[in-house]
């Protein structure tokens, strides 16, 4: 089966993370290997999540400047993936997004994260190792509670596969 | 020179960029190669070796030379 040839509808990606409050995050080799990575997107271990934020990797330059020179330099450096704000539904059992906040108590923990994006036939992931950097509940009165939180991606340890 | 295993091993335990630890590593082109065609396509290994057969091209066979008769 060939990859999907054609432009993604929204909402058709999904946020999943590793079980239990000490894991061992995928190595490099293993973000890329698509039976390593589709073991962790499983229902099981779903974020649930209201939309999945951009990912990838960020816009990595350093810019130069030199007395005297008419025009500054760009140079590109390798691009770290990108920091991802992620608001999902209060859930105060849920054991996911349980894990998160005690992820972002510690700050020191590092777990793989995938996020699988789906024509419905074939899928792509991206699978990354990242720290939880902050967890807010916004209990305002006018909608329901939710909870946002931060993954930081750590430095090379992401990966791309597909099922194709 | 480094054996392919050995490669594969450092290479599958690694949390550092795979292209940067696989440049490090001296490994023959052939022995690469053929670890790949054996490897299964899904398996950590061939995402492995295919950075290793990147780094590391088989060099094209040199076409037999004619032989002079001087």
């Amino acid at each position: 089966m060939a990859l999907p040839n054609k432009v993604l509808p929204g909402f058709s990606a999904a946020l999943y993370c590793q079980p239990t409050s000490s894991p061992t995050p995928l190595t490099t080799s293993a973000l890329s290997t698509v039976a390593s990575v589709a073991a962790i997107a499983v229902s099981g271990n779903l974020l649930p999540v209201e939309a999945i934020p951009a990912f990838g990797q960020d816009d990595a330059v350093a810019s130069f400047a030199i007395a005297g020179s008419r025009q500054s330099d760009k140079i590109p450096v390798q691009a770290a993936p990108t920091s991802m704000t992620i608001t999902a539904a209060w859930n105060p059992a849920d054991s996911q997004l349980l894990l998160m906040r005690e992820d972002a108590k510690s700050g020191v923990i590092d777990r793989t994260f995938v996020i699988s994006a789906t024509d419905g036939t074939n899928i792509v992931y991206y699978a990354f190792n990242g720290r939880v950097g902050e967890f807010k509940i916004d209990s305002a009165p006018g909608a329901e509670a939710k909870c946002i939180f931060s993954v930081h991606p750590r430095g090379n340890q992401y990966g791309w596969s597909n099922n194709a | 020179m480094m054996k392919v295993a050995e490669a594969i091993k450092e290479l599958t335990s690694t949390y550092r960029s795979l292209e940067e630890v696989a440049r490090g590593l001296q490994v023959d082109a052939n022995e690469v190669a053929s670890a790949l065609a054996k490897a299964h396509p899904e398996s950590e290994e061939f995402t492995v070796l295919k950075v290793l057969a990147s780094l590391n091209p088989v060099a094209p066979k040199a076409a037999p030379q004619a032989e002079s008769n001087d």
